[in-house]
């Protein structure tokens, strides 16, 4: 099951737990970090850092942003966000590099 | 002379201010404190004290203490006084009212690294079992959060890797954004020391601090960077060690994972930083990053101690992962001597940052979304735990903006005053509906609060402090706490009241569930403690007395190998422009300790009366502006004013402030920039514009609640 269905389906009406221009900038500065990274692992290492720090509401703002389009977010910060949705990534989570 | 009062008792205890935790003996005369003397046998300060632990206690029976509970169903009603039982009823059902109507992730809590350990746990088990949520954070997310990120990323645990005495075997000692003599005098002293019988001195700081020169400190060389370059300094020096082939290549090849090294090696290696590229944008002598390089590389023992000039950056763990690569590199950890270690500005930092008060990690930096480690927690506290993330400090601010956040319990902070962006923080604060802020005195937090439990100082109560050395140490109770309950017991109150069963007979018994549930501090008990003094963490049945020396044999990492983070650089978007040419930067002084709660309500405030700023003759001259004027500093967020004065410890094009007076609002004016990782706040990079202005009479400000104080009083 996606851990995004969790808590706030029927907080739909609201607007995101946070300001998603906040988001954006947030989740950009987080794929400027790893940007370093071969592609594969510079997207493991932002699902890491999303699924371990980000708190379940402010990555659902974060993948309803993507669903419209995601305007203003880099393309790995894309990618890495839709990584959240397999189960398979699911895995604990850790300090250090991005595992290849 | 004689001292006119005779003590009649005296309890060893722990200092409250700095990340030092230097031992006192606190002397009472009629139940009062009236002497504090720095113990001989206290191992983190051997007797040495500074001018705030000897000299600033008074403020525990200011006046100002509030010494009963107060409820208000507005924050533009008036204070009403209310029995223990009624407050905490009160913010019990407010909640419980809150979650029901709003979710269960509505509310969180704050804890202060001016707790003791068994308060920031206890405050951590409130949210996360009463609450039934991860909105636990602590305000080291606003100083030292990228330091538990950028260490553990790099050696495995967020903490200092050495004991203070080891500084006295060290042949090079790196300073970078910290003021040890200011912010951590007694080691300070110790540093100054060492130094006497040779060790060389390298700074990087933007200010000519007294750590660059002073009597018995002169930096061997001090790169006064642009604030807001680091990162690029520090790759710069590691460019020099990977090039001139200066790391230690059995170190790195024996102790740490050879290929990720090769991967940085590869990125700092790259011409574009180079001392000759990257001087320049610093505004620095390449040659004297070179310098750097070879004296650090060469040791034979070098030691890094770093600040939040480090810390509070938009690439803030980048920085701290910058100091983790270098050390490794070169070899420099694992010993007496060497290391890697941060200095804490508040006397719990570090214990804040061992005991869970994160809304990601529980005690001892475990994932909440590990399920064997919540399995733990759960089965000792007897309630299912949420395995999501919660929000961090900066984050509850703005979903507080958004409707989604409502209440919140805060135990010794002030984020009014200390937190970033104080316009923004304001206007998170009035929309929530029930803040519970527990304090010794009505803070500027107050102001927004709806129900204020008085608490109790270090003086009052039991526990212990984990200093920035991993030293656990106990806090003793020298006086009845002045409005009846010590902080934990108001806490265990709060539990009861929300619906959970709580009961500790005393603190010892919390610091025994830490014990149990956090593997570093295994060993840890209020007996060991009486028995040995005081230990440093990790203490467990392989070291029953404590650990002086981290990584001597591995690191704390899955295969127990050192490691290396990707740490390019990207300039922050604060930057300077013709509107607002000067960057202003933040800091401390040695007579006041942070927001100035304590320490102004003290006779040290006769050393710093006030905030001003530093500005450098050039700047000033082209504005006008001559020594003591009033000036007023300006920037995207707002304006504050302050007297100038006229500094050749900064560079032309930086201005420099402390943050110790609330009047001076110096939070107005930084940003809302962050580090990636952590949201710290980049408090040390702010593009201003300064001018001046007419004289600011005293008492003009027109803040109504500054009664409040009086009326108290």
């Amino acid at each position: 099951m996606s851990l995004h269905q969790s808590q706030s389906r029927a907080d739909n009406a609201n607007p995101p737990v946070i300001d998603i221009d906040r988001l954006i900038l947030m989740a950009n500065q987080i794929g400027d970090f790893f940007a370093p990274y071969p592609p594969i692992r510079r997207q493991e290492g932002l699902r890491n850092h999303l699924r371990t720090y980000w708190e379940p509401r402010m990555r659902e703002a974060l993948l309803a942003h993507i669903e419209c389009g995601g305007k203003g977010l880099n393309a790995d910060v894309i990618a890495a966000a839709q990584l959240l949705n397999q189960a398979d990534a699911e895995q604990k989570g850790y300090y250090g590099p991005p595992k290849a | 002379m004689a001292n006119p009062l005779k003590p009649e008792n005296s309890i060893v205890t722990t200092c409250a201010y700095c990340g030092v935790g230097c031992s006192f003996k606190a002397e009472t005369h009629k139940g009062r404190v009236v002497r504090m003397i720095p113990w001989k046998s206290g191992k983190a300060n051997h007797g040495h004290s500074c001018v705030k632990g000897r000299f600033a206690f008074d403020y525990y029976n200011h006046p100002d203490r509030v010494r009963t509970p107060m409820i208000r169903r507005s924050i533009d009603d008036p204070w009403q006084e209310v029995s223990w039982e009624t407050a905490i009823q009160y913010a019990a059902s407010e909640f419980r009212r809150i979650q029901s109507q709003h979710g269960q992730r509505s509310i969180g809590a704050i804890s202060s690294s001016r707790c003791t350990n068994e308060e920031i746990f206890l405050v951590q088990k409130l949210a996360r079992a009463v609450m039934g949520n991860n909105n636990i954070d602590n305000c080291a997310r606003i100083c030292h959060s990228p330091t538990q990120f950028g260490m553990s990323a790099t050696v495995g645990w967020g903490a200092a890797s050495q004991h203070f005495d080891s500084i006295l075997k060290a042949d090079v000692i790196l300073v970078v954004g910290v003021n040890l003599t200011e912010g951590h005098p007694v080691f300070g002293s110790l540093m100054k020391r060492r130094i006497r019988e040779g060790a060389k001195l390298i700074v990087i700081d933007p200010r000519r601090t007294e750590m660059v020169t002073s009597p018995h400190c002169q930096a061997t060389i001090h790169l006064a960077l642009r604030p807001g370059t680091n990162v690029a300094v520090l790759d710069s020096i590691a460019h020099v060690v990977v090039r001139e082939k200066l790391y230690n290549e059995a170190f790195v090849r024996g102790r740490c994972e050879w290929p990720e090294f090769e991967h940085w090696a590869a990125l700092v290696a790259d011409d574009r930083y180079s001392p000759e590229v990257i001087g320049p944008l610093a505004g620095l002598n390449p040659e004297d990053i070179r310098r750097v390089a070879r004296l650090y590389a060469g040791g034979p023992n070098s030691a890094i101690y770093y600040g939040l000039g480090v810390t509070e950056h938009s690439q803030g763990s980048t920085g701290v992962m910058c100091l983790g690569n270098l050390a490794l590199a070169c070899g420099m950890l694992g010993r007496e001597g060497v290391g890697v270690n941060p200095m804490r500005g508040q006397g719990n930092v570090q214990g804040g940052s061992c005991l869970g008060s994160w809304p990601h990690v529980f005690s001892g930096y475990r994932f909440v979304t590990d399920p064997e480690v919540r399995g733990s927690f759960e089965r000792d506290w007897g309630v299912p735990l949420d395995d999501e993330p919660g929000l961090r400090l900066p984050n509850m601010f703005d979903a507080a903006l958004t409707g989604h956040f409502r209440g919140m319990y805060i135990m010794g902070e002030d984020p009014v005053q200390s937190d970033p962006n104080q316009t923004h923080v304001i206007a998170a604060m009035r929309n929530m509906e029930c803040v519970v802020l527990q304090d010794l005195f009505l803070n500027e937090t107050s102001k927004y609060a709806h129900v204020f439990l008085p608490g109790s100082s270090s003086l009052e109560k039991e526990g212990t402090f984990t200093n920035a050395e991993r030293r656990v140490n106990r806090v003793r109770k020298v006086v009845e706490p002045l409005a009846g309950y010590q902080d934990w017991e108001v806490v265990v109150m709060l539990m009861n009241a929300m619906g959970y069963p709580a009961k500790y007979a005393h603190a010892g018994e919390i610091l025994d569930e830490v014990a149990r549930l956090s593997p570093a501090y295994q060993g840890m008990s209020f007996p060991l403690l009486e028995r040995i003094g005081s230990a440093q963490w990790p203490c467990d049945e392989n070291a029953p007395e404590g650990t002086e020396v981290l990584h001597t044999v591995k690191f704390p990492r899955a295969n127990g190998l050192g490691t290396f983070m990707l740490t390019e650089y990207v300039p922050t978007t604060e930057r300077t422009n013709d509107q607002f040419p000067l960057l202003l930067t933040t800091g401390r002084i040695l007579s006041q300790y942070n927001v100035g709660t304590q320490t102004r309500r003290t006779a040290n405030s006769l050393w710093h009366p006030e905030d001003v700023l530093e500005i450098n003759a050039e700047d000033a001259a082209v504005r006008g502006i001559h020594n003591d004027d009033w000036v007023s500093i300006t920037s995207r967020f707002g304006t504050i004013r302050l007297r100038a004065r006229l500094s050749a410890r900064v560079n032309p094009g930086i201005v420099y402030t402390t943050f110790h007076h609330a009047k001076s609002k110096a939070n107005i004016v930084t940003s809302d920039q962050s580090d990636w990782a952590t949201n710290c706040p980049e408090y040390k990079v702010t593009a201003v514009e300064v001018l001046r202005i007419q004289p600011v009479l005293e008492n003009v400000s027109a803040n109504t609640e500054h009664l409040t104080e009086e009326v108290i009083a």
